[in-house]
């Protein structure tokens, strides 16, 4: 067994202690398993709830293109696999915890937590279910209606369409930037024995992530352990998809969907968290949100407003490929003249160095980091984000050290090499709507 | 049973109370009046600082619907001796900052890096134990409240909770809207009166502070403000006697139907009202929103307010077709009448209780459930805190008893319509 992170004393601690106590900021034990699962335990004795992030390779990177949405559909079927009479997503609910699932272009993650005295019933159920599924017609049938459904809500959402639409644009395979969910098309053409050979080839062991927060110290001993050995050994593979890059002048994306106003998405590439640009980037999307909500909003009030919250800044950090967004919802007027001003500043920033202080946007940062950080899940799946950057998994301390060392020259830098191309992407309102 | 406050305060002195959720909240009073309540978790890196306030949305007068809102907002904005005010000094820790009016309640809120906590407690306290209120924030407030009241002509829920409070309470604060929908009265409340206002409301000795995240009591050493004195009992509306429906025209449609219900000291009937909102609204589980088509334009919301009393449960619906969802709202809460089956109920609360906890997992969401049973009256029942009462009702929940509180407190209805002018036109 390799161990790793010199932590292994405070792991076995924690899988042990009925009694641990919070463990203060920072520390995240991290144990890695010859067999390749890797477990990440972060106990927090006033939670609430414990959260567990099981993570496998059976993203969309594993899918062909023939199978769009196949990775998705063997995750649903596993939530709609029976569980004491009723699909284990609802098994789940009525013992008190449950139960999700997101598609990501390298891994498919499932999201469990439960209330501190049922999680162990909760992790069995999900155990059961993850390591033998109900792969028959009516199981399938049920997960591909569920999914068909899933995606016509995200159609609804113009900021996720134009988001999916860039994803594809940035993904360095082709099927890494396949919708999460596939489409209905090509989900109607996958069947139960689709989903068997895409288990049974990719749910594997190998590179697979156990990472819990909250109450761990209310699980019985090994419960996090059998989680981690539920599938068979073994490691897989991405499957290589190229195709041709499309050759063109314009970086522009355009889709029409039934909405009330346009959106206007403009993505630029980012740094992963172990870049040391990471820190720089994250204090510049917030110069980019503040600067972006200053021009949109109605000067001096207090009040969050909805023009403020009309436009933003995100900086994905977390995806397989970063990506640094700006938005501004056409509901708020004049999209064009804020959108327009965004994309100016972003050219700016790459040639000239900002005069003053940037102390008021690296506090943003480290506000926008933290409060991003509360919740069981955020700091469950942020952990495996670290780990599997090769960085040490105590994203907080790392996070905050990152951004209080940026300089303005590291913003003019960092602009200089990401700001200079984005893709945009236009999701306008049907011209018959 | 909540702890006398004056043993809580001398163990603040001696050290800094490590608590956790488990144990409950520490409770206890501010150095110059007023009162706390902490909950600590240390593997955070943020902090919730919620200042609360028993307060009448509508002035001690009754004539004065905004005002509150107005008063807090203008203390929020008001240059401190530091030369700057509370809404920047948090902006520029990093955090956010929220002013949240209630027709009973004020409750300003910050979320901050733990390490800017000292400071924003200390500046908070300042601004509103000892409010500088002048023309200068009071014109921020203005302005600030205007957009507000602009936007709210907008939310079909908003309007519709407003609407639904005005008939269920036929005078007091509640019967108002915390801010005004029409501005014209609102815009001749003069400085002295919000200055008199703030005096009154802001007093250190009416106030909550309810802190969640990495902090503990040893912030409240930054408190310099403040008088000792009573806080403030609970500020009541009277209810209608017999709530009539009502139809708005407005900029946005939807639909709204209420009731009155238990108050909040009768903890296990109000409790079995959260269990009813969870078990048929909640987005994605409740029974009534998951028979919604969910690529179609209609929505429900339902919740329980618990509220000294008393309590309201309130159900807005949205989407093109709300006359059939209303019909689905009532079909199934007087299908409650009736006891659920012994497996449904079990499975139902066991989700009940996991949904409270998910729902007050982080420090912002902590502060504000402290906060608001504190203020209301009963901050030992906080489902935040799963050690407190509320978990205690929730697990004595049987099928009966919330078949009787469904029988005894809905079965009758107010519901407020919002029309627009164009369907009003067709209608007619």
């Amino acid at each position: 067994m390799k161990l790793r992170a010199a932590a292994v004393a405070a792991f076995l601690v924690l899988l042990s202690a009925a009694s641990a106590n919070a463990a203060g900021v920072g520390a995240v034990p991290v144990v890695t398993r010859t067999d390749g699962v890797t477990l990440i335990t972060q106990q927090d004795a006033a939670a609430p709830l414990v959260h567990v992030v099981y993570v496998v390779r059976a993203g969309l990177d594993r899918q062909s293109l023939a199978q769009n949405g196949i990775a998705a559909l063997t995750a649903q079927t596993i939530l709609d696999t029976p569980a004491n009479g009723v699909q284990l997503s609802d098994a789940i609910a009525a013992a008190g915890g449950s139960i999700s699932f997101i598609v990501d272009p390298g891994d498919v993650r499932f999201e469990i937590e439960a209330l501190p005295q049922d999680a162990d019933k909760v992790l069995a159920l999900a155990r059961q279910a993850l390591g033998a599924p109900a792969i028959d017609a009516p199981t399938v049938h049920a997960a591909r209606e569920l999914l068909i459904t899933r995606i016509a809500e995200n159609q609804q959402i113009a900021l996720q369409v134009g988001l999916d639409m860039l994803s594809s644009s940035l993904a360095t395979s082709a099927n890494a930037g396949l919708p999460e969910f596939g489409l209905p098309a090509s989900l109607a053409q996958l069947g139960p024995s689709d989903v068997r050979a895409f288990y049974a080839t990719y749910y594997r062991r190998g590179g697979s992530y156990v990472s819990a927060a909250g109450r761990i110290d209310a699980l019985a001993a090994g419960s996090l352990d059998q989680l981690g050995m539920v599938l068979p050994e073994g490691s897989t593979t991405a499957v290589s998809v190229k195709l041709p890059k499309l050759v063109g002048a314009s970086r522009q994306l355009v889709a029409q969907r039934d909405i009330a106003a346009p959106w206007l998405i403009a993505q630029y590439p980012a740094p992963a968290v172990a870049s040391k640009d990471y820190g720089p980037m994250l204090v510049l999307a917030s110069f980019m949100q503040r600067t972006l909500a200053d021009m949109a909003d109605v000067p001096g009030v207090v009040s969050e407003t909805y023009a403020s919250r009309a436009v933003g800044a995100v900086y994905q950090y977390e995806d397989v490929q970063p990506g640094l967004v700006l938005y501004v919802n056409g509901g708020i007027g004049n999209p064009n003249r804020s959108f327009e001003t965004a994309l100016s500043i972003a050219n700016i920033l790459a040639t000239t160095k900002l005069e003053g202080s940037i102390d008021e946007f690296k506090a943003m940062a480290a506000g926008d980091f933290i409060s991003s950080t509360n919740t069981l899940e955020a700091r469950a799946w942020l952990a495996v984000v670290y780990d599997e950057n090769g960085a040490q998994p105590d994203y907080i301390t790392r996070t905050l050290d990152a951004i209080e060392q940026t300089t303005p020259a590291d913003l003019q830098r960092v602009a200089r090499e990401y700001l200079s191309n984005p893709t945009i992407a236009l999701v306008v309102p049907r011209e018959d709507s | 049973m909540r702890r006398p406050a004056l043993l809580v305060a001398a163990l603040a002195l001696l050290a800094p109370l490590a608590v956790s959720a488990a144990q409950g909240p520490a409770t206890g009073s501010l150095p110059h009046g007023g009162t706390y309540t902490v909950v600590r978790d240390n593997t955070l890196a943020s902090a919730a600082i919620d200042l609360w306030f028993r307060a009448p949305g509508d002035g001690y007068d009754d004539a004065q619907p905004g005002i509150s809102r107005l008063a807090a907002t203008a203390a929020a904005a008001a240059t401190l001796e530091s030369g700057r005010s509370l809404v920047n000094l948090v902006r520029d820790a990093g955090g956010r900052i929220a002013i949240n009016v209630y027709p009973d309640l004020v409750d300003i809120s910050a979320s901050v890096p733990a390490s800017a906590a000292r400071r924003v407690v200390a500046a908070m306290s300042a601004a509103y134990f000892a409010p500088a209120i002048d023309d200068d924030s009071l014109k921020i407030a203005r302005t600030d409240v205007a957009v507000l009241s602009a936007q709210q002509h907008y939310s079909p829920d908003d309007l519709l909770h407003d609407a639904l409070f005005a008939q269920l309470f036929a005078s007091g604060p509640a019967h108002y809207a915390p801010i005004p929908g029409d501005l014209s009265d609102f815009k001749d409340i003069t400085l002295a009166q919000v200055q008199a206002f703030a005096k009154r409301a802001f007093r250190s000795a009416n106030a909550t502070f309810a802190l969640a995240g990495n902090v503990d009591t040893s912030l409240f050493d930054a408190v310099t403000a403040g008088a000792p004195g009573s806080p403030d009992g609970p500020i009541l509306s009277s209810p209608a006697p017999a709530p009539v429906d009502k139809t708005i025209t407005a900029a946005v449609s939807g639909e709204g139907v209420a009731w009155t219900g238990p108050p909040i000291s009768d903890e296990r009937a109000a409790t079995a009202m959260d269990f009813i909102a969870d078990y048929l609204f909640r987005d994605g589980t409740g029974v009534v929103s998951k028979a919604l088509d969910p690529t179609g334009d209609s929505y429900v919301n339902g919740q329980f307010i618990t509220l000294h009393d008393p309590g309201v449960m309130l159900v807005t619906i949205g989407g093109s077709k709300p006359a059939d969802v209303e019909a689905s709202v009532l079909a199934a809460i007087a299908k409650l009448e009736q006891p659920l089956d012994p497996a449904t109920f079990a499975a139902a609360r066991e989700a009940f209780m996991y949904h409270l906890a998910a729902d007050t997992q982080v420090p912002s969401a902590q502060a504000d459930n402290l906060g608001w049973y504190t203020a209301e009256g009963n901050g030992s029942y906080a489902p935040s805190d799963a050690s407190s009462t509320y978990w205690k009702a929730a697990r004595s929940l049987d099928p009966q008893f919330v078949a009787s509180v469904v029988k005894k407190y809905l079965a009758h209805p107010v519901v407020v319509r919002l029309i627009t002018p164009t369907s009003k036109e067709s209608t007619s």
